[in-house]
């Protein structure tokens, strides 16, 4: 026997772990955990001091301990370990995102919290989550995902070269939804397989922008010259118009026939900004808000519920106890907020045992944070979604070509006209659409499409390996070089 | 019980303000951030050599762009491309506006944009591949 020793193959290299310190992240964190510990504790205190103001008790000593402090000590302790993850990858990403997204969902936790439990129930494996529970079970996926995402995505390839795949996935989702999914509130909009149940029209504005991204980047040239000319109007070349124009027709309508406006106006939106930022021209927004009045103004005419939505939108009190409930209910709720908020736990007054606003975790989160956390508060999740956005922009500016910029930049805007479009519908600033509030709305789907929105924004965020240092020992000079003719 | 009330109003303007610090401190970040990136040198964009079959220049080196950039294997170029399909004065790059284009100068063998040869003038997004000669680049965004 010849004792051979096998010597390491030359091209396998080792798999090696370089942290990289992330103080800003960690710093931020620390405050997001300071201040979900807080509301909690205000949470908590108030619930109770309530219960014993109403049960005529009187309480020796406040407890400040939160409602569901397991609960919100596993959440925080799940950003602290995808923190440390992030260290441990060593990869140069953002270090805003992650905080700014996971206050947004805390709030979101400690508000499902609040919120009556029974609200939402669902059985997995045996064992009953109530809406509370369920949050934070999605949460934690969510974070799960926006790690993988993160950690992963190091090649943009995948989302580039098939672009046209994504898209027909995506539509294929949607119209699978139509032909097999279940109605909620009369909109087709859920599809169920075993246990789980989702929403792809959320996961479908992730998949838009991938589209849009990939399309817009490639024929960027071209869509900015005006070579057609229909009467005064000047087009781009319309073979290269059509795919993407097709593609965003076929989302629309689907969604529209689905009875899903939010989804539609969010798309809408989404595309119309993308095309303003890859070709720099206003004229094709502005030629897309004029087809966005004459479209609204054919589905007002066309469709029943659009009518209902819109009559409600302007008056709301014509029929306060059947349609126009819940928008009063919450213009009454911002009313009673004022300026700084009830305080956690002490709104929402139950009318006959029930809650004045049936949707208040899905449509309506920011009533009910209006309410308790008045107007500063609001500012202060506004500015929250702004920041994401910020970030968003910021990257798609610093990225290294077009279709990773174009990318950056459609996703952070999808979850900031998200953000906007439930807000302001809301306020009764335009008619309510039914749309989740990006990390704050209870569901799964909405969890975890934001999740995939904020993980490849990581992702892209990436600035690439450290410049190697400058060498700090003074070069020697070179010897015997000297002019002769000195 | 009003002692009760007055902690728990505290409490509640507490978890305000902590929205606010963490709120404050990002908008603090950022601001290094925004300073930082327009502190750094302005680069209009970047040329990185992807692929070079005799080595020169070097696959993975990179040059910054001026708002004229001219390749060739003449001396005189800003970017010499010492390669024998490449003509001595090849093309140009002119960053016009807010746009890349290059322009052939009639070289022998042409100048291609991801594959496509160039006809006199053709616009130039980043990302784009640009060859010249047998030479390959990549037009990047410049560094901050």
């Amino acid at each position: 026997m010849s004792a051979v020793v096998q010597a390491r193959p030359r091209n396998v290299t080792r798999f090696r772990i370089r942290p990289r310190p992330r103080p800003t992240e960690l710093m931020l964190l620390a405050l997001v955990a300071l201040a979900l510990l807080i509301g909690g504790a205000s949470l908590g205190a108030t619930q109770r001091f309530r219960e014993a103001v109403n049960e005529g008790a009187t309480l020796d000593a406040l407890d400040f301990a939160p409602p569901d402090p397991r609960g919100l000590l596993v959440y925080l302790g799940a950003l602290l370990l995808v923190h440390a993850l992030f260290v441990l990858a060593g990869r140069r990403t953002d270090q805003v995102l992650l905080p700014a997204a996971g206050l947004l969902g805390g709030i979101g936790l400690l508000l499902m919290q609040r919120l009556p439990q029974g609200l939402v129930s669902q059985s997995f494996f045996g064992t009953e989550l109530l809406l509370g529970q369920l949050q934070l079970f999605w949460l934690l996926i969510a974070l799960t995902i926006l790690t993988l995402l993160a950690l992963v995505v190091r090649s943009d390839a995948w989302l580039r070269t098939y672009k046209y795949t994504w898209a027909a996935a995506g539509i294929a989702l949607l119209l699978a939804t139509f032909v097999f999914g279940s109605d909620v509130n009369g909109a087709r909009l859920t599809l169920s397989i075993g246990p789980l149940s989702g929403q792809p029209s959320e996961l479908l504005k992730v998949i838009l922008v991938v589209f849009l991204a990939g399309y817009l980047s490639e024929n960027r040239s071209l869509l900015a010259d005006e070579s057609t000319q229909i009467g005064p109007i000047r087009l781009p070349p319309i073979p290269y118009l059509a795919p993407m124009v097709a593609m965003v027709a076929v989302a629309l309508s689907i969604v529209v026939v689905q009875r899903d406006l939010g989804a539609a106006l969010l798309y809408f939106a989404v595309f119309l900004a993308l095309l303003y930022v890859a070709t720099g021209r206003l004229s094709y927004v502005l030629g897309g808000l004029a087809l966005f009045l004459v479209g609204s103004v054919v589905l007002y005419n066309l469709f029943g519920h659009v009518q209902q939505r819109v009559d409600n939108w302007l008056d709301p009190f014509a029929d306060p106890r059947g349609v126009g409930f819940q928008t009063i209910q919450a213009l009454y709720a911002f009313g009673r907020g004022g300026l700084l908020g009830v305080g956690l736990g002490n709104g929402l007054p139950t009318i006959g045992g029930r809650l004045p606003i049936p949707a208040v975790h899905t449509d309506y989160p920011l009533a009910a944070l209006g309410e308790e956390l008045g107007l500063i508060g609001l500012l202060a999740i506004l500015g929250l979604y702004l920041v994401v956005v910020q970030r968003g922009l910021r990257i798609a500016a610093g990225a290294r070509d077009d279709f990773r910029g174009l990318l950056a930049a459609g996703l952070a805007l999808v979850v900031g006209v998200q953000a906007f479009i439930i807000a302001a519908g809301n306020l009764k600033l335009i008619p309510l659409t039914g749309i989740t509030l990006p990390f704050i709305s209870y569901g799964g789907s909405s969890l975890l499409a934001n999740a995939v929105v904020i993980g490849l924004l990581l992702a892209l965020s990436d600035r690439g390996p450290e410049p190697p240092a400058v060498p700090t020992t003074r070069r020697r000079r070179l010897p015997g070089l000297r002019r002769r003719d000195a | 019980m009003d002692g009760f009330v007055l902690t728990l109003w505290l409490v509640r303007l507490l978890f305000l303000l902590a929205l606010y610090a963490f709120l404050f401190m990002v908008a603090r970040v950022l601001l290094r951030d925004l300073r930082a990136a327009s502190r750094g040198p302005a680069e209009l964009g970047r040329l990185v050599v992807v692929a070079a079959p005799r080595g020169e220049p070097p696959a993975g080196s990179s040059f910054p762009l001026d708002a004229v950039t001219t390749l060739g294997r003449d001396v005189n170029n800003t970017i010499v491309v010492d390669d024998p399909f490449a003509s001595s004065d090849h093309a140009v790059l002119t960053f016009r506006g807010r746009a890349w284009y290059v322009e052939d100068l009639e070289s022998t063998n042409g100048t291609y944009v991801n594959g496509v040869p160039v006809e006199r003038v053709a616009p130039l997004g980043f990302g784009d591949e640009l060859q010249v000669g047998e030479v390959r680049f990549r037009v990047d965004r410049g560094r901050a």
